[in-house]
């Protein structure tokens, strides 16, 4: 039976799958097409069409030299992940872990290829969406490991679950005529308007002229995206000595101290010895201290966590980092950026490590989020909501504005910050506002609202209140076009909300009368929950992590400039928030997120 | 390709094709200026591209080695016309009708970049998959 093609996909042009490999600025840019082919023989020649959505497309015009790595069928599973990945991720082949090769052409390869054609443009013929690119081939190249093998075609890259089962089902239907048969009842229950190819194929991948122009404009990569969650927890083989300084909140320390370290030789410091003796006896400290002077003296202590009022951080981290103490800092890192400089200036000047205790960067939902984006399931991300509420009322020091550096957003918003740039990269700009103040206790502002947005087209707001509750929603909501994450604090899952619709809910469209319907259209049908695979919390990571880099005397993963950064971005928040205008955030200094040049290098840090 | 020019037509078995872009939606065939189908597309810019499936390999090699100028290969396929007047093979797992809408001289073939007008799937072949110059 023969039934009208709807799009080019429908034509079957498409053949062997290969992946385009060019070299870029930023480095390797790789690219599904299986849409090339040889055009002449003498001299021998291939035609790509790179999609000009895509930078391949740019690197190839520019560099003119590109690889064509045909496909194995082996290798069918790195194939989807490269198609699912999103448009814009950098450093796609390390994303994805392949190993890509360069040899005398200096055109970079993928190693696991069945052939690599290596070749240089001879000629542009621009072709509306996509270029086409005529070029001469420089050597074709059989990988031996490969002999036999045959490449996979693009018919055969359909994810599933079963694919044999999947294989074997589609061809009885096909060959029985039950798809046909399928195909009729269904267009029975929702006909289909006439075949037009040029027209449903435009709608669902074609772009016109104008509308290459604004997606470009965008940027082709995503390079906004500077900070990187640690892959997995540290590993803790040493027992180090380690003394909490701060008998309020550093009561938290000790007991995520002993969660992450039963072992570790666990002192306090405090300034009141009644109270600092009482917190030791309680969380069973080796000894305790009155003074920050005394614990920095003792050979015994070779770590300090800092649980003080923040506008004591700076003095309390250079005394520790003088006596050759590494520093666990509470966020936010300082009150100001000259405290935040004069620390890390410590610290690369003693050899000690610094690192910002921000529990965001570590935090379970996070990691498995960021991997989520990067795999391309939620597609581009556009919106990023943090929702932090919860009637609380500070007092003491964190009442008073000079010494807790503001309100909610010093204190609750410099995490959600860290969070926002590990999702989804750095803030450009900021507008704030705030609604009217309910605690008048406080100096600082009890709750705040701001919209970030980024050059690289997505936008954030984050809404912080201690003067009002969230409710049963998630803190964090991180939404693009092909899907929605919700992440839960404390939970031990996060929500996955796919664009496209769940096997049930597609089923269940079909369903007539629309009453019935309705019936079986249940959210959490339309839901995806993902366990999280890391138990510990974000606290616990973050210890875990700086334990171990006492012990191994090793830069931290998270170090200490990213704490600045988000300390920055926030005080930009403060400018726009007493302003009432948009305020603009200047990018990250070059030597500031994680693999990059860390001012303090493994070997600086002194071994205790 | 399947060529069709006044009462004239012909079949010709070619690897040389694939997609040129989603917007326009086109593709391009690359013939050799030798050929008769090429002598066939000056005068007429409409041609098929028909899809051959792995088992059409006998099909494939008489297309591909006889000239059109000493046999009508057209008499021993199932042709059908199309809506839009297209010659359409039963058999092929798709038949797509294109317009001409540029020419490249590229050494000794010719790119034909086409517009897709119209294309058919036999759907009863849909789980096999296409022939392989290495099937050949």
């Amino acid at each position: 039976m023969h039934w009208p093609g709807r799009t080019i996909w429908d034509t079957r042009i498409q053949s062997v799958c290969g992946v385009l490999s060019a070299d870029g600025d930023q480095g390797v840019e790789i690219y599904f097409s299986a849409t090339f082919a040889q055009v002449s023989f003498d001299p021998p020649r291939i035609i790509v069409n790179p999609n000009r959505m895509y930078a391949i497309e740019e690197m190839i015009r520019r560099g003119r030299r590109f690889a064509i790595n045909v496909v194995p069928l082996s290798e069918k599973e790195n194939l989807i992940r490269l198609i699912r990945l999103r448009r814009r991720q950098t450093h796609k082949p390390e994303q994805l872990g392949l190993v890509i090769c360069k040899d005398e052409h200096g055109i970079p390869f993928l190693q696991e290829s069945l052939r690599t054609i290596f070749c240089e443009v001879d000629a542009e013929i621009p072709s509306g969406d996509r270029s086409l690119y005529v070029a001469r081939v420089l050597e074709s190249r059989r990988n031996p490991k490969y002999v036999g093998q045959q490449p996979l075609l693009f018919g055969e890259i359909a994810p599933s679950r079963f694919p044999s089962l999947h294989k074997t089902v589609r061809k009885v239907a096909i060959v029985t005529g039950g798809l046909d048969l399928a195909k009729k009842l269904v267009g029975k229950l929702r006909p289909s308007p006439p075949a037009n190819i040029a027209k449903t194929t435009y709608e669902q991948a074609g772009a016109t002229e104008p509308e290459l122009s604004l997606i470009r404009s965008y940027g082709l990569l995503d390079r906004g995206r500077t900070l990187v969650p640690p892959a997995a927890p540290a590993v803790l083989t040493k027992k180090v000595g380690i003394c909490v300084i701060g008998t309020g909140w550093g009561s938290f320390h000790c007991q995520v101290i002993h969660q992450v370290s039963p072992n570790a030789r666990l002192f306090i410091c405090g300034q009141n010895e009644e109270r600092t003796a009482r917190l030791a006896r309680a969380v069973r400290a080796e000894a305790y201290f009155v003074g920050i002077e005394n614990a920095v003296a003792d050979p015994r202590v070779q770590a300090v966590t800092l649980a003080l009022p923040h506008d004591l951080h700076r003095k309390a981290a250079e005394i520790a980092a003088s006596a050759g103490k590494h520093v666990l800092v509470e966020k936010p890192i300082a009150t100001t950026l000259a405290d935040a400089d004069s620390m890390l200036a410590k610290a690369r000047q003693t050899g000690t490590i610094l690192m910002v205790a921000e529990d965001m960067h570590f935090r379970p939902a996070i990691k498995e989020a960021f991997q989520r984006i990067a795999r391309g399931d939620i597609g581009e991300p556009l919106h990023f909501l943090a929702h932090a509420a919860g009637v609380r009322r500070p007092r003491g020091w964190a009442a008073n504005v000079e010494r807790m550096g503001g309100g909610i957003l010093m204190d609750i918003g410099v995490h959600y910050v860290r969070g926002l740039r590990l999702l989804m990269g750095e803030p450009n700009g900021v507008i704030a506002t705030r609604a009217m103040q309910i605690d008048t206790k406080i100096a600082g502002e009890d709750n705040a609202q701001m919209l970030f947005s980024s050059e690289a087209g997505w936008q954030a707001h984050m809404l912080l209140s201690w003067s009002s509750l969230r409710g049963h929603i998630p803190d964090i909501v991180v939404a693009g076009e092909k899907g929605t994450l919700h992440l839960w604090p404390g939970a031990s899952y996060l929500d996955f909300y796919p664009v496209r619709p769940t096997a049930i809910l597609r089923l269940a469209s079909y369903i007539r009368p629309y009453w019935l319907q309705a019936k079986f259209m249940r959210e959490q049908f339309g839901r995806i929950r993902i366990g999280l695979r890391d138990k510990e919390s974000g606290y616990q990571g973050e210890f875990r992590e700086f334990l171990a880099a006492v012990a191994e005397g090793r830069s931290p993963v998270s170090p200490p400039q990213d704490g600045r950064r988000d300390l920055e971005i926030v005080l930009n928040c403060y400018e726009a928030l007493s302003k009432h205008t948009s305020v603009a955030i200047s990018p990250p200094e070059s030597n500031f997120a994680n693999g990059m040049p860390n001012p303090i290098s493994g070997s600086d840090i002194r071994r205790s | 390709m399947l060529v069709e020019a006044g009462n004239t037509r012909n079949a010709m078995t070619v690897s040389f094709f694939s997609e040129v872009a989603h917007h326009p939606t086109a593709l391009w065939v690359a013939i050799s200026r030798k050929t008769y189908t090429y002598s066939l597309l000056e005068e007429s810019s409409r041609f098929t591209l028909a899809i051959l499936n792995q088992t059409q390999k006998a099909l494939a090699l008489h297309c591909g080695t006889i000239s059109g100028k000493q046999e009508d290969k057209c008499k021993a396929l199932k042709l059908y016309k199309s809506p839009g007047d297209f010659l359409f093979l039963h058999g092929a797992l798709a038949s797509t009708g294109c317009s001409v809408r540029e020419r490249v001289n590229l050494g000794d073939h010719t790119l034909f970049v086409a517009d897709i007008v119209e294309s058919h799937i036999d759907s009863r072949k849909a789980h096999l998959r296409q022939l392989l110059l290495s099937d050949l």
